[in-house]
């Protein structure tokens, strides 16, 4: 067997049965899904292997038949989760490009034990993090408690179920998915350019504006962007702190495979959620590849 | 220098709001108030011995219906769907990594982009998708299902792991071995593998404890019966909020950061 030979058994050997697997396992369901949402409804649950737009038109508006209607609330429920997501965006942007900041200054010991520091609540229970933000938003809650004490309020604020709730629990769950890409782009700014800067007279603001932020733009970009696609289909956080009030598109989903049982439309739901993701995912793609030519 | 103590508070208080929200949930599981957790009135250590099934003085109607008997249940779950679903992504992941990093071929780049993919696909839609994949073509909902649709997304994290402690293998040490007269195998065995060894841990590690905590994937795949860990706690979170689970929130918590701080702690051996 010659060398070359052997070296593509090898790389078979490696490759192939995970390849297998995902395309199996990963790829399938989606191209599954994809079909599901092209499907008619059964009338009882279920399917009826017959093409159908209609799922679609029930959330972009022009379904208008007895059983397929269109209803904005679709719409609106879609366009309250692309709101919502990038709210949280940019709440944990602000939260985490100054903390980011500070570490990247940090003494390089101290600085490692800082950033795993950060990233270690990712690893605690999704659950309990998002619990915890019950006990400290509910009426008889640490926070209100707090302003109750303090005299800014005399009667419990309802922070739990409302939109405020929920950026709060979505930021504070994805803040290293900002954090990360963010760090390592602050960590590369060149301090020579920064005192260049001040020493031309630059403002520390102008300083901030035309050199910091431009040098510090792709972690910008590459965190909003990974923070922006678990945030638009998060269904678990808006379920613990929205409750029924605060609906997102991953609740709606979740209803109709659990109770609506309208398999099809929540394809179809879904699709709109996958082709948001596609789109952001390529255009992060796009912009990584162009920082890598210049 | 106004500037750098203004930013120094706030990192401390970045900090206070990371970890605040999860200390409070770990002191008042201590508190032996059973009328209204949210106030503080002497230390008990009565949650726990709930949890353990020791005798309390807590009344039945404080707790949640459920005995430990089916929390434990819960709990073995968890670790079975866990221990299968992270070895087997730990050896597909690894193989891919190993795969992509050592041999040239035209596909390397497009494994390398498409392996982020699950990790920041919305869960939902990944859940569903296997909801339906597996509805579709008959397989019955059971710990299978949960196994295979788990280790979907998470060989993804031990490849970027172990792709990760690659990069920084010297290549020259295989080599070396190579001109030294080691045939592939051995030199896999004994150079390349003791090599990356703290990647495949970490990505293990890894792997195990996003399983353990997986809770939107599973509540899609999981069918009646299989109830793990995060899907019983749940469940008891859509009940009403009771004391008790402040003191299982602080079990899981450990338990996570036990093997948390083990797995990072390899990951970071990768700068030495």
């Amino acid at each position: 067997m010659s060398l070359a030979r052997r070296k593509l058994m090898q790389l078979i050997g490696l490759l192939g049965a995970p390849t297998v697997f995902l395309l199996v396992f990963f790829f399938c369901p989606l191209i599954i899904m994809l079909v599901y949402s092209f499907l008619t409804p059964g009338l009882y649950g279920g399917v009826e292997w017959q093409f159908s737009h209609l799922n679609y038109g029930r959330i972009l508006g022009w379904a208008d038949t007895r059983y397929e209607k269109f209803d904005p609330v679709f719409l609106a429920i879609f366009l309250r989760s692309l709101r919502l997501a990038a709210m949280t965006v940019v709440t944990s942007l602000i939260v985490s490009y100054p903390a980011a900041f500070w570490i990247s200054r940090m003494r390089p010991g101290r600085r490692d034990f800082a950033i795993f520091l950060v990233t270690l609540p990712f690893f605690v229970s999704l659950i309990v993090r998002l619990f915890a933000w019950v006990l400290i938003l509910r009426p008889t809650g640490f926070l209100n408690q707090g302003l109750m004490a303090v005299g800014l309020t005399s009667a419990p604020v309802e922070f739990l179920y409302t939109d405020f709730a929920v950026i709060l629990g979505m930021t504070y769950v994805f803040i290293p998915f900002m954090f990360l890409p963010l760090y390592s782009a602050i960590e590369k700014l060149d301090l020579a350019q920064l005192e260049a800067s001040a020493d031309l007279g630059a403002t520390r603001l102008q300083t901030f504006r035309k050199v910091v932020l431009p040098a510090t733009m792709p972690g910008i970009v590459a965190g909003s962007i990974i923070t922006f696609i678990p945030a638009l289909g998060n269904f678990i956080v808006p379920s613990v702190l929205g409750g029924a009030k605060v609906l997102m598109i991953g609740n709606l989903i979740e209803q109709q495979f659990l109770s609506a049982r309208n398999w099809p439309f929540g394809s179809a739901l879904a699709m709109l959620v996958m082709t948001v993701v596609l789109v952001l995912l390529l255009l992060q793609l796009r912009l990584a590849r162009r920082e890598a030519q210049s | 220098m106004i500037l750098r103590r203004l930013l120094s508070l706030y990192g401390l208080l970045f900090f206070v709001f990371i970890y605040a929200p999860i200390l409070l949930v770990v002191i008042y599981s201590f508190n032996a108030n059973t009328l209204n957790m949210m106030i503080w009135n002497g230390f008990t250590l009565d949650w726990y011995r709930q949890i353990f099934g020791f005798e309390t003085t807590i009344t039945d109607s404080a707790t949640y219906v459920d005995s430990s008997a089916q929390l434990y249940a819960a709990v073995r779950t968890s670790l079975t769907v866990a221990l299968s679903t992270s070895v087997f992504s730990t050896v597909c992941g690894t193989a891919l990594a190993l795969a992509v990093a050592r041999y040239r071929f035209r596909l390397a780049g497009f494994y390398r982009t498409l392996m982020m993919v699950p990790m920041i696909m919305p869960d939902i839609v990944l859940g569903i998708a296997l909801l339906i994949f597996f509805i579709t073509i008959g397989m019955n909902l059971s710990l299978m299902t949960i196994i295979v649709g788990q280790s979907t997304f998470l060989i993804s994290y031990v490849f970027v792991t172990v792709s990760a402690r690659l990069a920084e293998f010297d290549t020259s040490l295989e080599e070396a071995s190579a001109d030294l007269g080691a045939t592939p195998a051995q030199t896999f065995r004994k150079v390349t593998l003791p090599g990356i060894a703290p990647g495949i841990l970490g990505g293990w590690l890894l792997s195990f404890i996003i399983s353990m905590d997986d809770l939107v994937i599973t509540y899609f795949i999981a069918g009646t019966g299989n109830t793990t860990l995060p899907i019983h706690i749940w469940g008891m979170l859509r009940r009403g909020i009771k004391p008790e689970i402040n003191a299982i929130a602080t079990l899981m918590l450990l338990f996570t950061l036990v093997i948390a701080a083990v797995g990072l702690y390899f990951r970071s051996r990768r700068q030495k």
